[in-house]
């Protein structure tokens, strides 16, 4: 790859998208005037409360429940009609959720019934309507002149280690840590429960209170090693905020990609490639030199995103650009597969729609679990969450966050770039034949089965890892089998798709013994290549038993017999299953349908009868 | 006539193309990460679920009132310690979960937790003690009532409410309302455009099809595309146990809303017939749209939480005709547009 040529081709690709002050040009500025504007008109009116107005609550203006009801927005007061609780309960088809009757001291909640039992809704009424009586009475306490009645507990809360001496004495409310520890400002959060506070909460309630600590605006929720204020205040170790802002990283990716996926997948109906394909330069230019800018937006954005937060008081660093720029790489590998699989724009934007949700996901679902649990780190998401929240990462933990990731990237263009020639870029053809013509595409033997199963094992490696983070969760009895019988799919389907792709394309003979030599090479590939993912128990998720289970390595036996065991079982099973699917595809398609299925059937047994009883 | 043959086509196209089977894909993905994001916050939160028992190590002269408060939190199990090295010594060996050291300080109890830092059960342990601390100072208001002006209202008996019930109406539902017609406008762009750009637009323009009729053809067919995924929605979260209300009344603001992006993205795609910039300008104007909603009385993603949780009010009507008389303009106004047009200008 030649600089000169990368860098020609990247100019040409960024003049041609940007340059010219057309219409369509002003359109797309007026139109992203008018987001902006639009998102901070929304911010600043307190966003979008979806929950208006959700529970329709029968309560009269006397009644001791009426302001609490009447400041939470999520209940609608309907005048009370009392005909409607004659019979003694509430209807539940009347118009009330819920009922309030008030007599003399005693206060009676009617809850909106159907056959005998409260339904589903108005219980759910009852429990926002207990968070929002509780808060009511904290903000009545604020007004209170004396302090010591209103708030009769103060709580200082600190994170510490196990087994380490945390020094001082506790009670003095971060004072050794000074006011940047990130006290959760008093009435900030409102408990966070509900999700639902208030704006104007915040405001009057943090100036006139000397018990918490103070407060940092925005970004107080990001310390979360100690906090003070009464019980209220507390908020649990969750850094749903840093979440949000994290998300901005994730957000402009979307748009970037679309842009860039229109424009491979424009060189291809419009021929246009052609011209660059007899052009002097490689595949590789035109392919790197086209990503080029696109990379390059995608990481300004990601810069200026940091830029400003860093300007508002967050921690953000270069280390939250570096956690984004996989992930940039990803999604741009992705669009470009689709575009080169995809045979019009309305199939690419189905394909960058879905790509986009499942990498969103793959991102941001694991960071949900930054400070609970080690799992997070399967995505690198995480480390701009860590970052943000002045935690900071290993180099062990950065690496095994972004190196799955970068490799599938890399995958991706590897097997875009091999149908980026004539033949397959102007040919229409349905978007499984062309992913299968992509993996052909690198097969010329039997034992170049070897390197493509091997190539795929990134792919296999981040699948498992997010099937691990979104099941870790559940009980283990539920987990482990789940994630046995994920595996097996995913390993499976890894191992089998190249071969039958080799067979489709007509790569080898059908007989037999070229069956077996093809199965063997791919269990072959796929076993080396699966032992790279032994980095994992290096560090971060040893402990996790459904990890454990997912790579199987035997560490947590300590016994050498079993650790030998279970590094050279995997290989008979690799090379017995795959020849299975082999055999199948020698075949024709439901021969390999059905090598397939067994394929996955044999490699759940072993998985459950070997691995779950040795380790 | 011409125009559903085009319609006819367009849906034959999308179904070869199984673009129709991804568009349902990726929705199925948004409905379960979203319910997977209930469940990992909800565990994470929910003090009362997660059956079992935290114990805390608790010390200090005030020892008493916390564990009185404590015990009556469910999933909490106060044990008092001698002293703060004791309380430490069950904390280090894991007998308790937290240290929590209650003392009297100026006229208060002053409670400080040692909550272990890395733990998977530390928002659990967290949210547990901050619902027996809230007890404890509720306890405390009671006691000292004679001192406050405003007497704190007791709380609601606490039942058994799913925690996901209102997330499910507010997000949700909302989300595969509106995930479906904003994916209508995006492919009406795409197919305009690449008749456009394909140059294949000259060719259906020989045939008796008029400009109106062939936007119209494509744009018709993916606004009723969109109620027909609310449909399919509604019958899924049926099984799953979440009955939607209001059904007739959500298909009527979701064909409405539809046939605004649709709309919008013809007229784009006939402005600007190149695909790259139709499609960012539309992505940013529908955006756009849906955060100046925050201007109408009612958000569009409340009207829909209100129908289907079936607590509309009038204004939810008014906006659900609203929405209808907008659509009825727009479409007019299309029609008006695309017949000034000069078509051959397109290409």
């Amino acid at each position: 790859m030649r600089p000169r040529k990368l860098l020609r081709i990247a100019r040409w690709e960024a003049t041609k998208g940007v340059g010219g002050l057309d219409r369509g040009a002003v359109a797309v500025a007026v139109a992203a005037t008018a987001f902006v504007l639009a998102v901070s008109v929304a911010v600043a009116g307190g966003g979008v409360a979806l929950e208006d107005g959700i529970y329709r609550v029968g309560v009269s203006e006397d009644s001791r429940l009426h302001d609490p009801i009447a400041a939470d927005s999520s209940f609608a007061v309907v005048e009370p009609d009392p005909t409607v609780i004659e019979s003694g309960t509430l209807p539940a088809d009347s118009q009330y959720d819920l009922y309030i009757e008030e007599r003399g001291d005693e206060t009676t909640l009617y809850l909106a019934a159907e056959g005998g039992a409260p339904t589903d809704k108005s219980r759910a009424a009852v429990a926002t309507l207990r968070e929002s009586v509780d808060r009511y009475n904290d903000r009545r306490m604020y007004e209170e002149d004396n302090e010591t009645a209103a708030f009769p507990v103060t709580v200082t809360i600190r994170y510490v280690e196990r087994g380490f001496d945390a020094g001082g004495d506790g009670g003095g409310g971060g004072s050794d840590d000074g006011g940047d520890s990130g006290g959760t400002g008093t009435g900030g959060t409102d408990g966070g429960s509900t999700g639902g506070g208030s704006v104007g909460d915040s405001g009057e309630t943090t100036d006139d209170d000397s018990i918490g600590a103070p407060s940092l605006g925005a970004f107080d929720l990001f310390g979360t090693t100690e906090s003070t204020g009464s019980p209220s205040d507390i908020s649990p170790p969750f850094p749903f905020q840093s979440l949000v802002l994290a998300f901005l990283f994730v957000l402009p990716l979307n748009f970037v990609i679309q842009a860039y996926g229109s424009s491979m997948l424009s060189e291809r109906l419009n021929r246009r490639g052609e011209l660059l394909l007899v052009a002097p330069v490689s595949p590789a230019e035109i392919v790197f030199g086209k990503t080029l800018p696109y990379l390059a937006a995608a990481l300004a954005i990601t810069a200026a995103v940091v830029a400003g937060l860093w300007a508002l008081g967050g921690e953000a660093g270069p280390l939250s650009v570096l956690a984004v720029l996989p992930l940039a790489l990803l999604f741009l590998a992705t669009t470009f597969l689709g575009s080169m699989f995809a045979r019009s724009f309305k199939e690419l934007t189905f394909v960058t729609v879905t790509a986009s949700t499942v990498l969103t996901s793959y991102a941001f679902v694991p960071a949900i679990f930054t400070q609970t649990s080690p799992v997070a780190l399967v995505s690198p998401l995480t480390v701009a969450v860590r970052d943000l929240t002045g935690a900071g990462v290993t180099a062990g933990e950065f690496v095994f966050a972004t190196g799955p990731v970068t490799l599938v990237a890399g995958v991706c263009f590897l097997l875009g770039l091999g149908v980026y020639r004539e033949e397959d870029l102007f040919t229409q053809r349905p978007v499984h034949l062309k992913a299968l013509d992509a993996l052909a595409g690198r097969i010329r033997r039997p034992r170049s089965l070897l390197l493509v199963v091997a190539l795929l094992v990134p792919f296999v490696f981040v699948a498992e890892l997010l099937a691990v983070a979104l099941l870790f969760a559940l009980p283990v009895a539920v987990s482990v089998p789940l994630v046995f019988a994920i595996i097996a799919v995913i390993e499976e389907l890894a191992k089998g798709l190249p071969i039958y792709a080799g067979y489709v394309h007509g790569r080898y003979d059908r007989s037999m013994a070229v069956a077996v030599v093809v199965g063997a090479a791919a269990g072959v590939g796929f076993f080396l290549a699966e032992k790279v993912s032994l980095a994992v128990q290096l560090v971060g998720l040893p402990g996790l038993e459904v990890a454990d289970a997912a790579f199987q390595t035997g560490l947590g036996t300590r016994d050498p017999a079993i650790i030998a065991l279970l590094a050279v079982a995997p290989l008979a099973l690799h090379v017995v299953t795959s020849t299975l699917s082999a055999l199948g595809a020698s075949r024709d398609r439901t021969g390999f349908a059905v090598g397939l299925v067994g394929a996955i059937a044999v490699h759940l047994v072993y998985n459950l009868a070997v691995v779950s009883r040795l380790v | 006539m011409s125009r559903t043959t085009i319609a006819r086509r367009e849906l034959g196209s999308l179904s070869r193309e199984k673009t129709i089977v991804l568009a349902i894909l990726i929705q199925l993905i948004i409905a379960g990460f979203s319910s997977f994001l209930v469940v990992g916050l909800t565990s994470l939160y929910d003090p009362g679920g997660g059956g079992e028992e935290i114990q805390v190590a608790v010390t200090g002269e005030a020892a008493d009132e916390l564990i009185a408060a404590g015990n009556e939190v469910e999933g909490l199990n106060p044990v008092e310690y001698r002293d703060r090295s004791n309380a430490r010594d069950g904390f280090d060996r894991g007998d308790a979960a937290a240290i929590a050291i209650a003392e009297h300080r100026d006229g208060r109890i002053d409670v400080s937790v040692e909550a272990p830092q890395s733990s998977l059960q530390k928002t659990l342990v967290v949210v547990r003690l901050r619902a027996a601390l809230e007890q404890l100072e509720r306890s405390e208001r009671r006691d000292r009532a004679a001192h406050l002006d405003f007497d704190p209202i007791p709380l609601p008996p606490s039942v058994d409410a799913s925690p996901y019930f209102g997330f499910t109406y507010t997000i949700l539902v909302p989300l595969l309302v509106f995930l479906p017609v904003f994916i209508s406008g995006a492919v009406v762009v795409d197919s305009v455009t690449e008749e456009v750009e394909r140059g294949t637009l000259e060719l259906l323009r020989v045939t008796p099809a008029s400009l109106v009729e062939i936007v119209e053809g494509k744009a018709g067919v993916m606004a009723v595309l969109a109620p027909l995924q609310l449909l399919l929605w509604v019958v899924l979260l049926g099984f799953n146990g979440i009955a939607i209300s209001n059904v007739v009344a959500l298909v009527v603001l979701t064909m409405a809303v539809a046939v605004v992006a649709v709309v919008f993205a013809a007229g784009l795609a006939v402005t600007i017939p190149v695909r790259q910039r139709a499609q960012l300008t539309y992505s940013f104007g529908a955006l756009a749209a849906f955060a100046a909603a925050t201007a109408l009385p009612e958000h569009p993603g409340t009207t829909v939480a209100l129908l289907a949780i079936d607590s509309p009010t009038l204004t939810t009507y008014a906006h659900v005709a609203g929405y209808v008389a907008v659509a009825a303009v727009a479409a007019v106004a299309l029609r008006f547009g695309l017949d000034r047009i000069d078509a051959e200008r397109l290409g």
